[in-house]
């Protein structure tokens, strides 16, 4: 049902509309800079390094939308929720692009060193399932169907999954050939941004779980086996 | 359509441990000749605390809380039955002493009712209804009636000029202190501040603040913002029924019904 007041609701769609573009916006970022390391296209990844600022902007502009709309509307209720939903979905997009930006800076450097065929196709494989996930939640956070953000919060352990095997994997190729160490240690870093990538995606799902029931999402997760991780 | 998202409730009446409850609506039914005002109204109110009873105009809130002292009774053609059980007794029943049961069970009002007489008197009239006290000994009554009403600052070099001479926000806490001169054990405000500026709201919220510690306090407010800054439990009455009660966090950020939520966003009608 809409406000009484119409304006309340354009103030509401306005920011809604404005993590919608936001999302797309991160999306492609990782998209292309997961591109770049494949192909080795340095100019793709200074594009994506210099597309950031985008979204560092949209984040402010959305977090200045949000506090106008609580001091000058002060939502309650599922209005409440959806204001501060909206501000804490928009943080963790743009952490993605940060992340993204860091993979596409790695991306120049490894484009600069030795191919390591396998392991970047490794990587692009870890690359599709993180977007994959986040494709989902955001067509979740749109269309707002809590179901299908838990089925990608459920589902975690599986990028976790990808992330150990890489880097066992790039341990091996370090050990056996030194001249790799360098490109091996971005492609190290490259799986570990993937990977929380992964964290801010399960970090949206929570947040529209609590935005759209009101409850927090606490039931306990899968995860791959902790003695196994090798966090850096 | 969701599956997680739980299917809204039509109504939803929250319970209170028994222990805590101090006044105790059971369906109540109330009739303004053949105008049924009141439908079936069961609440609870919690022993020193507020609850903030709200809805649209014409819900029911102002009636429900004129049931609570019987000030109905002074109008013909108006009739509750169900029960109110105020520690224990149902104070509905024939016979109840209505003069002891309003000592015990104060209102203030929307528009500030100060007599015209001193602010001294003001805060003295009622305690004389009731008890006999020497000129000593109602001094420091009504001292300490606005010292709890935050009034006595302003007013204690003043206390034998008119009490129609306050502010309108002083002239209402002058109520509330007339009010709890009395020692009553509930303290019913109907909309007390909606005739008052933005500080003097502030200054009676402070005040009802103070004395929940010491009292049960029923407000109706049309003001949603009051009743979440001041209020532990809320209910949301719409068209004579209670659609909702619960504590007023939840209401708040998490309400259960749809009216209650359409309404408190601001989406209603």
């Amino acid at each position: 049902m809409e406000h009484t007041l119409r304006a309340y609701d354009e103030d509401l769609d306005a920011i809604t509309a404005e993590l919608a573009r936001m999302g797309g916006l991160a999306e492609a970022e990782v998209v292309d800079s997961l591109r770049a390391i494949a192909r080795r296209d340095i100019t793709l990844a200074q594009a994506v390094i210099g597309r950031d600022a985008g979204l560092d902007a949209l984040e402010l502009d959305i977090e200045r939308k949000s506090i106008r709309l609580i001091a000058l509307r002060q939502p309650v209720a599922d209005d409440l929720r959806r204001t501060v939903a909206a501000m804490k979905i928009s943080m963790n997009l743009e952490r993605i692009g940060d992340l993204a930006k860091n993979v596409a800076k790695r991306a120049i450097v490894i484009a600069q060193s030795e191919p390591v065929t396998p392991l970047t196709s490794s990587i692009e494989r870890m690359g599709e399932l993180v977007v994959a996930r986040l494709k989902d939640l955001l067509d979740a956070v749109a269309s707002r169907e809590v179901d299908q953000a838990v089925a990608v919060w459920r589902t975690d352990h599986e990028v976790d999954e990808h992330y150990d095997a890489i880097f066992r994997e790039l341990l091996t190729y370090m050990m056996g050939d030194p001249r790799t160490i360098t490109a091996c240690a971005h492609l190290l870093f490259v799986a570990k941004n993937l990977e929380r990538i992964g964290d801010h995606a399960t970090n949206i799902a929570e947040i529209l779980h609590y935005e759209i029931t009101g409850v927090e999402l606490t039931e306990e997760r899968p995860k791959s086996d902790e003695l196994q991780r090798h966090d850096a | 359509m969701n599956a997680l998202a739980p299917l809204p409730a039509d109504t939803s009446v929250a319970a209170i441990d028994k222990s805590r409850v101090k006044l105790d609506v059971q369906n109540l039914d109330f009739f303004y000749g053949k105008n049924h005002a009141l439908k079936g109204v069961s609440i609870p109110f919690a022993a020193k605390t507020v609850t903030a009873l709200i809805g649209p105009s014409g819900c029911g809130k102002s009636t429900l809380l004129r049931a609570l002292n019987r000030m109905y009774a002074l109008y013909p053609g108006q009739k509750a039955t169900g029960k109110i059980m105020f520690d224990g007794e149902d104070i509905l029943r024939r016979g109840i002493d209505l003069s002891m049961l309003r000592a015990k069970i104060g209102m203030v009002f929307q528009k500030p009712t100060p007599f015209p007489m001193s602010i001294h008197d003001n805060v003295a009239f009622g305690v004389r209804l009731y008890e006999t006290l020497g000129k000593a000994d109602m001094a420091i009554r009504v001292e300490e009636a606005l010292r709890r009403a935050a009034l006595w600052d302003e007013v204690k070099d003043k206390l034998h000029t008119s009490g129609l001479g306050l502010s309108g926000g002083q002239q209402q806490r002058l109520c509330v202190a007339r009010c709890i001169a009395v020692k009553p054990e509930i303290l019913l405000l109907d909309e007390p501040t909606s005739a008052l500026d933005p500080i003097s709201s502030a200054k009676l919220e402070e005040t009802v603040t103070q004395l929940k510690s010491d009292y049960t306090i029923i407000i109706v407010t049309h003001n949603l913002g009051q009743a979440a800054r001041l209020s532990a439990y809320t209910g949301f009455m719409y068209l004579g029924e209670l659609v909702e009660f619960g504590e007023t966090e939840g209401m708040f950020t998490k309400p259960v019904t749809t009216r209650a939520s359409d309404y408190i966003t601001g989406r209603f009608g």
